[in-house]
């Protein structure tokens, strides 16, 4: 089964447009990866913390950058328990978008990672786009 | 809304644009210039400022709407013919429009490349609805109340003012269709101040929508002018802010062309009006969708 994880943002939705797209690099991204996880695939929907920076949507915690580090890194293997172990809690604090990884860990097991084709926080928000195959 | 096509000479306008018409004078005693693009030069850098701004047309004018030196037909062309000619040659997308009232002048700017006969005094000469027809120009329909070119509102008065440029737009839309003008050629232009005191300006802008709901593209020409120096007591010069306000009231009601003298502040204040209305999407929206 290919499994696939993209951001929850709502600048992607189509009520959001602008005329120049702020987020064209990750739609790009986010397209591509569904479309090869295609209509039997597995798209999983959430991102890393919304307080990268001080003009992050929550402001600065000085906490995220290496809660993100730690949640990629887990993703990147992949490793479901790592996944399952992430601290609800801090996710919370951190306004990370965590609530799917349950069923992403459950997805992943015995999964290779394929791709990470996305990896940034142009908005003080971490992004993913990943791309595994199990 | 009701949206009409828009066909410009040679150019065409999807149903929704909002156009920047920039003011070009070739006189030298236009009221809000006093001469600056008096010279050929002159005029011509001011159309490669105003096309870098972004304006879609240009409207270039020979003779000063208010009273003063008389200038015959040959003097007009002398002004405008060739300068049209240079400006067609050098800016081929841009549309170009001539503000004359002459059916002669007409003629000649539309065989040096004019797309648009912009008749501010209202259909003064007959003949000049068959000009436009002949050449497939675009022609805009301004109400004035009847009076003679270069000449001031002198107590006038209107039953409903707002009912007689209705009047006087659609009859002298329809004479441009008899005469053979495409039907998305046709502009109508209520023409603040032209035969118009201020309270009849202030009452048109104000009930712009019913010019808007006759379903012709509508022109507004706001920019600077004594409707806005006696609205809030402020000379030429000090004219912008009212301007942009009357702007932004025009723009809410679906005015299609902005004839201006300032494009790039007039630009923002209808794409903001037009975005607020629903008709554009913001440039780069990203707060609060991140």
């Amino acid at each position: 089964m290919k499994v696939v994880l993209i951001p929850g943002v709502l600048a992607l939705r189509p009520e959001y447009a602008s005329l120049i797209d702020p987020v064209a690099e990750l739609r790009a991204a986010v397209d591509a990866a569904v479309a090869w996880a295609g209509s039997d695939g597995l798209v999983v929907v959430g991102n890393g913390s919304a307080k990268r920076t001080e003009k992050a949507p929550g402001y600065l915690d000085e906490r995220a950058e290496g809660f993100d580090a730690a949640l990629r890194d887990a993703l990147a293997e992949p490793s479901p328990e790592a996944l399952r172990g992430v601290d609800p809690a801090l996710a919370e604090e951190l306004w990370a978008s965590v609530e799917s990884l349950g069923t992403l860990a459950d997805a992943l097991e015995g999964a290779r990672l394929v791709s990470v084709d996305y990896d940034d926080a142009p908005y003080g928000v971490q992004y993913w786009v990943m791309r595994w195959q199990r | 809304m009701l949206v009409v096509t828009l066909k410009l000479g040679r150019h065409a306008f999807d149903d929704n644009d909002a156009l920047m018409m920039a003011i070009v004078n070739r006189t030298p005693d236009s009221f809000f210039d006093q001469g600056a693009t008096w010279a050929e030069d002159k005029a011509f850098e001011r159309v490669r400022q105003v096309v870098a701004q972004g304006a879609e047309i240009v409207d270039i004018g020979g003779i000063k709407a208010a009273p003063g030196v008389e200038i015959g037909p040959e003097e007009e062309k002398a002004r405008v013919v060739d300068f049209v000619a240079r400006v067609r040659a050098e800016f081929p997308s841009l549309v170009i429009s001539v503000d004359t009232w002459r059916a002669e002048v007409g003629d000649a700017v539309c065989r040096a490349g004019a797309d648009v006969l912009n008749d501010a005094w209202g259909g003064a000469d007959p003949e000049l609805v068959d000009v436009a027809a002949q050449h497939r120009a675009a022609i805009i329909c301004t109400h004035t109340g009847g009076v003679t070119p270069r000449t001031r509102p002198y107590r006038i008065e209107y039953d409903d003012v707002v009912a007689a440029v209705l009047a006087d737009c659609e009859a002298y839309a329809q004479r441009a269709l008899d005469a053979g003008v495409a039907r998305d050629s046709i502009v109508i232009d209520p023409a603040h101040d032209f035969g118009k005191n201020t309270f009849h300006s202030l009452e048109v802008t104000r009930r712009l929508p019913e010019l808007v709901a006759t379903g012709w593209p509508v022109l507004v020409s706001l920019s600077n002018k004594d409707f806005v120096g006696e609205t809030l007591d402020v000379p030429v010069g000090e004219r912008l802010t009212g301007t942009l306000a009357a702007t932004a009231v025009c723009a809410l009601a679906g005015a299609r062309i902005y004839r201006v003298h300032q494009v790039v502040e007039t630009r923002q204040t209808v794409d903001m009006v037009w975005s607020i209305a629903g008709r554009r999407p913001p440039a780069r929206a990203i707060r609060g969708l991140q």
